[in-house]
């Protein structure tokens, strides 16, 4: 079975920079994938190299095993917003989405399904010179959902989005992978994906730095840690002490170091410690993702560095 | 193909430039027009424009499809190199990655663009003309009783204006050097190779778009002097269109490789 999209041995070079270097990894279906990497690792040329956008200078880059030129009816099969995906600013957002609509012999009806889906449907006659970012990224989505493809290609669509949006997107993607359909997104900001993506590809200097499910890849953390917030630090130190896990303060935080949720629950449950908030793994994640990458920068062009808040309560 | 050559009129209905173009056609043709009607009486407006004082003055000055070619070449141009400027070329190459058709599309729309103008140019010129002399308020010179002659030789010219802007524009992608390289050759680079070496100039666009006007612009009532050197009119269909789509292919083939970034 050919996989929906693959990339076998793919190289770009610009002159005398390397954007991607023999690149192999495939997607699976049913399942939202993320690419990550630090900015600069190739993540956006690869994306149009799927797309038939950038000419590969070795490999291949197939989808449902043909490259993306040779497809019968490629906004059916493959909906994707890439970076840098413009928008005329004189044009309406409806006017945007017919000029696609036309081309690929979609009705106007599904114009204003994909509109309202989007929540662009109070907006749909205004021209998109006055979008916010976060607006123009909708329309772009809503562009790419219009032939009801198979397979969503996403590349850093968080940019611009606030966080309502995000939350949105997540569902949505989640949503949509549940279908059965295929969900490549890129991302920048590993915390932000981790809520979002089952699979990882992680890219760094256009190179594989990793691949697997994201449970796996957390499985690999090097430091495991649990932080909990309570009134009764001290006690919880003493606790946590006397069943053996040697924990820190950490400003009004508790560390608990190389542990586990399931085994720090317990022993304060058991002592009844009042517990405001309790997160795991979530620093041994970037640790880890900042290994992988090899140290490089994570600053983001819009956005504060990667090393953000943890992720809520449950999630690991 | 029919839906390809739909999107991009569409796509050029939906944006500014183009009806600022259509209105800039129709605003210099009844500026013209007024000043065929009214310049003869006025003297010293004529020895402003003409110091020379050359009787038939004014069939040079109205040549509306002039402006209708140039403007044709400026919309050929925008319709692709737009694309590049607003970043919509990633758009319109996912739903057609097939770059030959969508480059074929456009000239299409190009040349559909560059008839209309060419009739809006027509109408809105001439049509004023003919109002003036009717109504009594001017005379009319040799423009308005033989345009009828060189009209198709004008619009063909304006059709095969937009191919080449298309061509310039698939070449070159970027809008302002495409424009700038457009206009300034025609303006000012044609001329002087024209007035220097007439054997090359007969082969520049302007002059090629001069032979489709026949024996009329030969006898030297249109654009000035006598003593012009111009291909038979078959001649300039073919030298226009081989800019056109030499230039067209030139770009397609490019693009056809070049990444869209
Ligand atoms: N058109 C281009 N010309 C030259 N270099 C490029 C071009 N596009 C991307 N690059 C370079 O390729 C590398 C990878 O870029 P990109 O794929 O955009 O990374 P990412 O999307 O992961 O941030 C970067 O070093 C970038 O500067
Ligand atoms: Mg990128």
């Amino acid at each position: 079975m050919t996989a929906p999209l693959e990339v076998r041995g793919l190289t770009k070079r610009f002159g005398h920079v390397l954007a991607v270097d023999d690149l192999s990894f495939t997607v699976e279906p049913g399942r939202v994938t993320g690419f990550l990497g630090p900015n600069g690792a190739g993540k956006t040329t690869t994306l149009r190299m799927l797309l038939g956008l950038v000419t590969p200078t070795q490999g291949s880059a197939l989808v449902n095993g043909v490259p993306y030129r040779s497809l019968p009816d490629p906004t059916a099969t493959v909906g994707a917003v890439l970076e840098a995906s413009g928008v005329h600013p004189a044009r309406t957002a409806r006017n945007h989405l017919r000029a696609v609509a036309t081309v690929s012999g979609i009705g106007m009806a599904r114009i204003d399904e994909v509109l309202g889906l989007v929540g662009l449907a109070d907006a749909a006659d205004r021209a998109a010179g006055g979008f916010s970012l976060g607006m123009r990224q909708r329309l772009e989505l809503a562009r790419a959902l219009l032939g009801d493809p198979v397979i969503l290609i996403l590349d850093e669509p968080a940019n611009g989005l606030d966080p309502q949006g995000i939350a949105w997107l997540r569902d949505f993607l989640r949503h949509f992978a549940s279908e059965g359909k295929v969900v490549l997104v890129s991302s920048h900001l590993l915390a932000e994906a981790s809520q979002t993506v089952d699979d990882v590809v992680i890219l760094s200097g256009g190179r594989l730095a990793a691949q697997g499910t994201l449970e796996s890849l957390l499985e690999q953390g090097s430091k495991k840690e649990v932080l909990v917030r309570t009134p009764d630090r001290a006690r919880l130190l003493e606790v946590l002490a006397a069943a053996g896990m040697p924990a820190t303060a950490e400003g009004d935080l508790v560390a608990v170091a190389d542990a586990t949720a399931e085994a720090v629950g317990p022993v304060m449950a058991a002592e009844r410690i009042v517990v405001h908030e309790m997160t795991s793994s979530a620093e041994s994640l970037e640790d880890l993702f900042f290994t992988l990458t090899e140290g490089q920068e994570f600053q983001s062009p819009t956005g504060p560095p990667l090393a953000g808040p943890p992720p809520p309560e449950g999630q690991p | 193909m029919t839906r390809l050559i739909r999107s991009e009129l569409l796509k050029i209905r939906t944006v500014w430039s183009t009806w600022v173009l259509a209105g800039v056609v129709v605003l210099t043709t009844s500026g013209f027009g007024l000043l065929i009607a009214y310049a003869p009486r006025r003297r010293a407006l004529r020895d402003l424009l003409v110091p020379s004082g050359s009787p038939r003055w004014f069939d040079g000055v109205f040549r509306p499809m002039g402006i209708a070619q140039t403007l044709a070449l400026v919309v050929g141009v925008l319709i692709v190199t737009g694309e590049y400027r607003h970043k919509t070329v990633t758009p319109t190459l996912l739903a057609e990655p097939r770059r030959g058709r969508v480059t074929a599309a456009k000239l299409v729309v190009a040349a559909t663009a560059g008839l209309t103008l060419g009739v809006i140019t027509a109408v809105s010129g001439l049509g004023l003309g003919y109002l003036l002399v009717a109504t009594g308020h001017g005379t009319a010179g040799i423009m308005l009783t033989e345009y009828r002659l060189v009209l198709p030789g004008d619009l063909g010219a304006a059709v095969l204006f937009a191919l080449y802007g298309v061509g310039l524009g698939a070449l070159l992608k970027s809008q302002v050097p495409a424009l700038v390289s457009g206009l300034t050759f025609t303006i000012v680079v044609e001329p002087i190779v024209t007035g220097v070496l007439p054997t090359v100039g007969e082969y520049m666009p302007g002059q090629a778009a001069m032979a489709l006007l026949g024996s009329a612009a030969r006898s030297g009532g249109f654009g000035g002097g006598g003593s012009l050197q111009l291909l038979p009119w078959w001649g300039g269909v073919l030298v226009l269109l081989a800019y056109g789509v030499v230039l067209s292919v030139a770009g397609s083939l490019t693009t056809l490789r070049s990444d869209v970034t």
